[in-house]
């Protein structure tokens, strides 16, 4: 009993380590522009996508294709930015009004169309990534995990160590907080606030194509892969308080500890179901989320 | 006297029945019954547009669930009519307000809140309500679907049903847009905190206009349900809500014309690219990113400006 | 009778007392100048005031009566209008029908707040752009739409921040005219300006507000020699 309950524990939080891989680069854009991506699924199909085709196609070695899973998904995030992006903040004053509603739609509409563009060029059918390791079983005290899963939350986790660092310590990381603080503020600073949005948008698609490429040998990818760990992101952001890295890292981990946990003495089925659960529930009694502080309005 | 507003509102519904008239005399030349079949499948979603236009074009709020609540109105008939016979003058009324009840609740928790939070928690109510459906094989027999009887064989007398649907509702939002609530619903729309601040109450109209919404929605719904004796999860999938986003947007937002010529353009160009596969959403996504960038208010928008400009 | 009081109003954000124990009240039919340096907390006493944000202790009183949790429907339906420094017009809708839109959404029916739209759109002059969208007026146009919003019903108090910031005078004139009118009449306002010769020429007694406290209350021409008032404007910026 024991130990099926620390192989949950040690499942939901290798679980957890994927969406907070995901969910850091939601919140990053969130940060910045207020706005939420509902494209970012697809920056993690496209990840899935190019981290297996790299070594069913190009004949790569399984890990060279997470670079280029990075890459690819760093080159989707930047043209977003570059061309959906800009009337956000071009004349940003003047759009203020329909900020939201250009945003979501505009993003919506490109999750359908990278969808459907993958499903025309590539096709429907679910392919499965090569893995990065052949050890089958590695037990880790009373914990018996893949070799697969092992060595993709080490980097799962090296990576949001990495973006957090970046973000806290290097001059483009303090140019963006600068500029989620206060744009207009950065801007006068001398801050390029264009570029600090074209970064995070390029950082915040190839992370999500990272977790794609660490996914790919364990999930079948197909063209709508992305939708799944889409929502648990978007569910994150909301229980992360809007925003805030650590706040979505935390959720990450509570999210995949409970969804391992209540599959097993809750029900398997509805498993995903539990996030909507505690989302709505965290809608009504703490809507800033469960990190997050009220803002001031007005 | 009538105001700028609603003599725009007046033309856009005049528009609209233009097209509907139109519409009605296609039986008298086509009496295949897939092209009705095709017809009657735009008019399903003319429904969730014109719902979907009323929340998002009229009162800026973005739900991402539209299709949702046409499966929640579906299931509420289906599995009255599937598990106990109940009869249709139960179970239509039944399936449009479980998807208003839901939508009510939904909104209720939601709309205290501003910002991204009611795309996000559509977005995610959405592919989870799927899923909850899918998975209850023993109640909903999951992705198998429901199967039941349907009313009536006659395909001219559903394609006649799903029209005097669509005029009914381009009827009701007219009466209800040029009235007092058609204005605090555009406030809202345009700048919540100031509406609140002249006094309207902000929460109720934004959850007045989900449930109305949801409703039609369900309408929608219940009545494909028994034109097409199949209830299953795939009414709800988010490709659905992609199709209605895509038909307003491209049709022109915030008008009652736009989502009306929308859903029939938008859907007879997609059966008839059908032939040529797959590219249809790659094209009304892009087209709809377009408009979005550059036109905002779709082909009404165009037509109207086009239309204007001798009259002045 | 007091129509709007505050009695020990404080606000913080983070570590900063934005307004710091601040008690005044309104009598029925006074016109009262609200002034002070940038940052002396101004628009977050009119934000209390009129619901926008909650006070963290103190409270306010309308006729009298403690107001808790006051929200801005609760404040706009109990007289007390305002007017934002950053206008607040509904974009797409046409400008006469924003008028209509705050009547109805004060009980009017829809024919009488369309008549009394009609009447204040003239008497703004605004009557030419009646039918353009909000939203297509140039920004004062849109402050004296967002001016009249305020008094389609007759208001207890208007709370007007920054009402000529960026107006053209002609517009400027309009706007002071109508305020003259109807204080004339017998209306309460609480304007904040940061323009001292409409402030002395409209308002009997002015407030002075610095660093979220209150400098001096009193008799306009009083306040505005005081030396601490001048101390406080020459020692935060020249104006």
């Amino acid at each position: 009993m024991l130990s099926l309950n620390i192989d949950l524990l040690a499942n939901g939080l290798i679980m957890g380590s994927f969406y907070a891989l995901m969910a850091i680069g939601l919140t990053l854009i969130f940060g910045l522009l207020q706005i939420v991506n509902f494209a970012h699924g697809e920056f993690y199909m496209v990840g899935a996508y190019a981290y297996t085709l790299a070594a069913l196609k190009l004949g790569l070695p399984a890990w060279a294709g997470l670079p280029v899973a990075f890459a690819v998904g760093a080159l989707v995030g930047w043209l977003t930015e570059r061309t959906l992006m800009r009337p956000l903040y071009a004349g940003y004053r003047s759009w203020g009004p329909m900020k939201d509603e250009y945003a979501i739609v505009v993003t919506f509409a490109l999750s359908l169309l990278l969808i459907n563009l993958v499903d025309k060029v590539i096709g429907p059918y679910a392919v499965l990534g090569p893995g990065l390791v052949d050890v089958a079983r590695i037990p880790l005290g009373p914990v018996m995990l893949t070799g697969q899963k092992l060595i993709a939350t080490i980097i799962a986790f090296s990576t949001i160590i990495a973006t957090a660092l970046f973000i806290r310590y290097s001059l483009w990381g303090r140019q963006i907080r600068a500029v989620a603080q206060n744009r207009l503020g950065a801007s006068l600073a001398g801050i390029d606030t264009t570029k600090a949005s074209s970064i995070i948008f390029a950082l915040s698609g190839a992370l999500a194509a990272l977790s794609g490429g660490l996914l790919a040998p364990i999930i079948n990818t197909t063209p709508d892969v992305g939708s799944f760990p889409a929502i648990k992101s978007y569910v994150i952001v909301v229980l992360g308080g809007m925003g805030s890295i650590p706040g979505s890292i935390a959720a990450s981990l509570i999210l995949g500890v409970l969804e391992s946990f209540g599959a097993v003495y809750i029900s398997y089925d509805y498993r995903d179901a539990f996030g909507l659960v505690i989302l709505i529930v965290v809608l009504l009694v703490r809507p800033q989320g469960l990190f997050g502080e009220k803002g001031r309005e007005v | 006297m009538r105001s700028a507003l609603q003599q725009r509102l007046r033309s856009e519904l005049r528009t609209s029945l233009v097209l509907l008239v139109l519409v009605a005399a296609v039986p008298i030349l086509v009496r295949n019954d897939y092209w009705l079949g095709v017809l009657i499948v735009s008019m399903y979603f003319a429904l969730l547009a014109g719902g979907w236009n009323l929340l998002a074009g009229y009162t800026g709020q973005f739900s991402l669930a539209p299709a949702t609540f046409a499966m929640l109105g579906a299931y509420g008939t289906g599995l009255l009519a599937y598990h106990w016979h109940v009869s249709p003058w139960l179970t239509i009324p039944a399936g449009i307000l479980v998807a208003m009840v839901v939508g009510m609740v939904l909104a209720g928790i939601v709309m205290r809140l501003r910002g991204p939070y009611l795309a996000l928690t559509t977005l995610s109510f959405a592919e989870i309500m799927r899923i909850v459906i899918g998975n209850s094989y023993g109640f909903t027999r999951g992705d198998l679907g429901l199967s039941i009887p349907t009313l009536m064989n006659d395909r001219l007398a559903w394609y006649y049903v799903f029209l005097a649907a669509v005029v009914a509702m381009q009827f009701g939002l007219y009466a209800l847009l040029r009235s007092r609530v058609g204005l605090y619903l555009m406030a809202i729309r345009d700048d919540e905190i100031g509406a609140a601040s002249r006094g309207v109450n902000t929460v109720f109209w934004k959850t007045a206009s989900f449930t109305l919404s949801s409703a039609l929605s369900g309408l929608a719904g219940v009545l494909y349900a028994y034109f097409s004796s199949l209830v299953s999860p795939e009414l709800g999938l988010l490709l659905q809500t992609g199709l209605v986003i895509c038909m307003v947007f491209i049709g022109g937002i915030a008008s009652l014309a736009g989502p009306v010529i929308g859903a029939f353009l938008v859907y007879l160009t997609s059966e008839s690219l059908r032939a040529v596969g797959g590219v249809q959403l790659i094209v009304f996504a892009l087209l709809v990113i377009l408009i979005a960038r550059f036109f905002r208010d779709g082909l009404w928008g165009l037509a109207r400006r086009i239309l204007e400009r001798p009259a002045r | 009778m007091k129509v709007l009081e505050a009695r020990g109003v404080t606000k913080s954000f983070g570590g900063l007392k934005a307004v710091d124990g601040v008690s005044f009240g309104v009598d029925y039919g006074e016109l009262v100048g609200l002034i002070g340096p940038n940052g002396s907390g101004k628009t977050t006493l009119i934000n209390i005031l009129s619901g926008h944000l909650a006070a963290d202790a103190g409270e306010i009183l309308v006729d009298g009566k403690p107001m808790r949790g006051l929200t801005p429907l609760r404040a706009s339906r109990g007289g007390i209008q305002r007017m934002f420094q950053l206008t607040r017009v509904f974009r797409r809708m046409p400008a006469l029908d924003n008028l209509v839109t705050a009547g109805c959404a004060l009980g009017m029916a829809l024919d009488a707040a369309q008549a009394r739209a009609r009447e204040l759109i003239e008497e703004l002059q605004l009557a030419r752009v009646a039918t353009l969208d909000a939203g297509h007026l140039s920004g004062g146009q849109q402050k004296l739409l967002e001016f009249g919003c305020c008094f389609m019903a007759q208001p207890k108090i208007a709370l007007l921040d920054e009402p000529f910031a960026a107006v053209h005078p002609t517009m400027k004139e309009i706007m002071a005219g109508f305020i003259r009118r109807r204080h004339a009449a017998g209306q309460t306002f609480l304007i904040v300006s940061h323009d001292m010769p409409v402030i002395v020429e409209l308002a009997a007694r002015t407030i002075c507000m610095n660093a979220g406290e209150v400098l001096a209350d009193g008799e306009t021409r009083k306040v505005l020699v005081n030396p601490q008032v001048i101390e406080a404007y020459l020692g935060g910026e020249a104006a």
